[in-house]
């Protein structure tokens, strides 16, 4: 906490003689440009601009571009049609349809699954919501179509291909390298066990975790994370 | 004999209650204790209940917030069909009031106007007409304000059918009645009538803004809103308490990470949930860089306007150098929905702090160019200065708040007076100029964007290097992933949020934080499902561009263009 500051009495309100006379201010903002101007050209590589397309932005491996469809290692998508992205998406680009996969241990996969991109707002729910690890999020951003129908992207459109990959990148997805984390080598074939909970299991992994408050006090009572801090 | 229960009531409302028993409206309104005191009141006393809060020496609430309608007609336990909401605060004694306003018949809503006591309500007041159907008896200008004008129907209504459309021609479009009549005053020249946008580069968004001109001064003027309009407040109720941070961001889309702080606190304070300090602090972090980015934004376009180019280049180039740094964290630029309820989407990266540090390197050095290049030169000075005047007790009246009102002298920052996250642990100082003119909102903005990065730097000193980021509350907030791939429980969690939602108790919550143009406030209400039952969003830049019309009387067109600059509207969260 502290004060208040008045900044219009902080500038003077009347211009001294050589500001109104405005060719010494000129001279004065015209060395502010010509010292841009020549780090510029002494540094070319610096400048800010961007010549696109002949130059790309270099994105994080976070962005949240196209999306893609992961495969297993035999080449089958890891999707089991659960409609969990379906329901979770804001815009509701997202539609599904369920068949019977002949393999009885994959279940169900997606005989349909379009993602129109005209409604997409590339949120990254749809990566949160899935619980195989089946659908990730690339660097791509260059999706210009001629027609509306050529915006609903369609399996064949959205499976993983290494070529895409190699060209555009990952992005958003669940695990990034260097976050301690490791993807799993195939979700959607580990089973999922019964357990005594998920806090268990990170404990053991020795990731800490906070303890619970032993319960929900008045909503604006100060929190034990506020007291810390000001302890 | 009966005996009254008197239910113990948190101390400011025990106060409101004393006033009121003071009022000329005592015994027929009730108080009762929500997450702020809330009165009660039947329309007929709501003006005279306004007019004994305004001027009442024990209750001075001056500062108008906000107004909404609420439809009940799917909310069990309610008195009435339909009531409007309205949010006072009182600068003097820092304290708020809700007031309920219970409107008894569900077939003609109506409620008589307070525009006479805040001046702020008017266009609260259309747009709960626009919405709800509700007549305000009284006002000014009771016309449609976000919807069009061949519009049929109150969307806002719960039986109101979303999907709909309504087919909009030109000869649709209302112009006010004065500016059809031609006004011929003798030995003068004939006046004219002008339209300023809607699609114009000074406009940034959509505004229409209809001036009547005597030679170069405005006489007469009125803006037209809604051409960015996209129901946010009915697809939140459609939706999810989660799926509604990707609207947010484009509410105010130059600072996206702002109105999902601010909606979150909402939906957190509802559930009583917890985020770590880490994650508080992150969301501090780029918050204000956020609001550096919208003040380089506003600053940036306003100079554009009246003719100085170099500044919005110098200036944008921070605001590219944030969005990397948001990119980073989140894998967008614009709209980032990087929040969640309960924490953020994902960890910060590695290097968060060390970017964060960079930039704290190189933003003073465009702003110091700007300042060197701008706040001394005579032409801006001549554009600026004594142009755009708002006065402090207009800025009040019109229930301005953010840099438009602490340039016009009133101390009130949201950070300040209503501490939230770390505010009140930084130093910080709080921008204000007497002048209240065009050039007093450029030097509070510029100098906001130096505190703003005082508190990064004292927010950096502290932020954990490690940690976790969210609650671990999974009723709230989704298991970590390879719990989901390999837990059953953690995968139940998962399913659950995912498919139904967060249940956030049943309830009502107002919750603000200072947004980039002043305070950015959600009325959230809960009927325990998975998504809200209404969510309202007080935007910010709403009574400023309410109070346009009237600022620009008696200056020039050029002027006007200046003062719509420093106005920093967003059409984003204006129209909504």
């Amino acid at each position: 906490m502290s004060g208040v500051i008045d900044v219009g009495r902080r500038v003077p309100k009347q211009l001294t003689l050589l500001q109104k006379l405005y060719l010494p201010e000129i001279a004065r903002g015209m060395a502010v440009t010509l010292r841009h101007l020549l780090r510029n050209l002494a540094n070319p590589k610096g400048m800010p601009t961007i010549q696109y397309p002949e130059e790309k932005r270099n994105y994080s491996d976070r962005f949240r571009g196209k999306h893609i469809l992961t495969t297993r290692e035999d080449g089958t998508m890891k999707c089991v049609a659960c409609y969990m992205c379906q329901q979770a998406c804001p815009a509701e680009c997202i539609s599904i349809v369920a068949g019977e996969h002949p393999k009885i241990a994959y279940e169900k996969y997606p005989v349909v699954f379009d993602i129109d991109m005209m409604r997409c707002v590339f949120c990254g729910f749809c990566v949160d919501a899935c619980p195989k690890d089946a659908i990730w999020m690339t660097r791509n951003y260059e999706m210009a179509f001629f027609t509306r129908a050529d915006a609903v992207y369609s399996i064949d459109r959205l499976r993983e291909t290494r070529e895409e990959v190699a060209k555009h990148g990952y992005g958003y997805r669940p695990y990034y390298p260097g976050d301690g984390t490791t993807p799993p080598s195939d979700a959607s074939l580990l089973p999922v066990l019964a357990g005594s909970g998920e806090r268990d299991r990170l404990r053991e992994r020795s990731i800490p975790l906070p303890e619970r408050d032993p319960g929900p006090g008045p909503l604006n009572a100060p929190s034990q994370a506020e007291k810390a801090f000001s302890a | 004999m009966t005996v009254a229960v008197e239910t113990a009531l948190s101390p400011a409302a025990e106060r409101v209650r004393e006033r009121v028993a003071a009022s000329p409206v005592a015994g027929r309104a009730e108080v009762v204790d929500r997450d702020l005191p809330t009165i009660e009141v039947s329309p007929k006393d709501w003006p005279t209940l306004a007019r004994f809060l305004r001027d009442d020496p024990g209750c001075r609430y001056d500062l108008f917030i906000d107004l909404c309608g609420v439809d009940n007609l799917r909310r069990s336990g309610q008195k009435t069909r339909f009531e409007t909401v309205a949010h006072l605060h009182s600068l003097p004694r820092n304290e708020r009031v809700r007031v309920r306003v219970l409107l008894p018949d569900p077939e003609s809503p109506s409620v008589p106007t307070v525009c006479d006591t805040y001046p702020a309500a008017n266009w609260f007041e259309r747009e709960a007409y626009d919405l709800f159907g509700f007549q305000f008896p009284g006002h000014p200008n009771l016309h449609r304000l976000l919807c069009h004008d061949a519009f049929v129907g109150h969307p806002l209504r719960k039986d109101y059918a979303p999907g709909q459309r309504w087919f909009f021609a030109e000869e649709d479009l209302r112009m006010p009645e004065w500016s059809k009549q031609t006004d011929v005053r003798a030995g003068h020249f004939e006046t004219q009538t002008i339209s300023i946008g809607p699609s114009h580069p000074a406009t940034h968004g959509i505004v229409h803004l209809v001036a009547r001109l005597d030679g170069e001064r405005i006489v007469r003027a009125e803006t037209m809103i809604g051409y960015l309009h996209r129901c946010f407040e009915k697809m939140a109720e459609k939706h999810h308490w989660n799926q509604i941070i990707p609207y947010t961001d484009r509410l105010n889309y130059v600072s996206a990470m702002l109105n999902g702080v601010g909606y979150v606190r909402t939906v957190e304070k509802m559930l009583g949930v917890e985020v770590p300090d880490r994650g508080r602090l992150a969301r501090t972090i780029l918050s204000e860089f956020s609001r550096i980015m919208d003040h380089c934004v506003c600053i940036g376009a306003n100079l554009v306007d009246i003719g100085a180019l170099t500044n919005f280049i110098y200036l944008y180039q921070n605001r590219e150098n944030i969005y990397d740094l948001l990119e980073a964290c989140c894998g967008a630029r614009l709209t980032v929905s990087y929040v969640r309820v309960g924490g953020l989407a994902v960890d910060v990266p590695e290097d968060f702090v060390a970017r964060c540090r960079a930039l704290l390197e190189s933003i003073p050095l465009l702003i110091d160019d700007v300042e060197k290049l701008v706040t001394n030169n005579r032409i801006i000075r001549n554009r600026l200065s004594g142009t755009g005047i708002v006065t402090k007790e207009q800025a009040i009246a019109w229930g301005m708040t953010g840099p438009m009102l602490r340039a016009s002298g009133v101390p009130y920052d949201v950070r300040r007076a209503h501490p939230y996250d770390f505010y009140d642990k930084f130093d910080w100082d709080i921008p204000i100029s007497q002048d209240g003119d065009n050039f007093a909102r450029y030097l509070v903005r510029i100098e906001e964007m130096r505190q703003s990065l005082k508190i990064i730097r004292q927010a950096l000193d502290v932020f954990p290097a490690k940690g976790p980021i969210n609650s671990d509350d999974w009723r709230v907030v989704l298991p970590p992933k390879d719990a989901v791939y390999h837990d059953m429980e953690s995968l139940i969690y998962h399913f659950k949020l995912t498919m139904e939602g967060i249940r956030v108790p049943a309830g009502e919550r107002y919750e603000w934080i200072e947004g980039s143009n002043g305070e950015l406030g959600y009325y959230a209400i809960s009927d325990g499902r998975g998504g809200p039952y209404r969510l309202k969003v007080r935007p910010p830049c709403f009574p400023n561009m309410a109070a346009f019309e009237q600022i620009v009387i008696g200056g020039t067109v050029s002027d006007a263009i200046a003062t719509l600059g420093t106005l920093n509207v967003i059409a984003g969260e204006l129209d909504r």
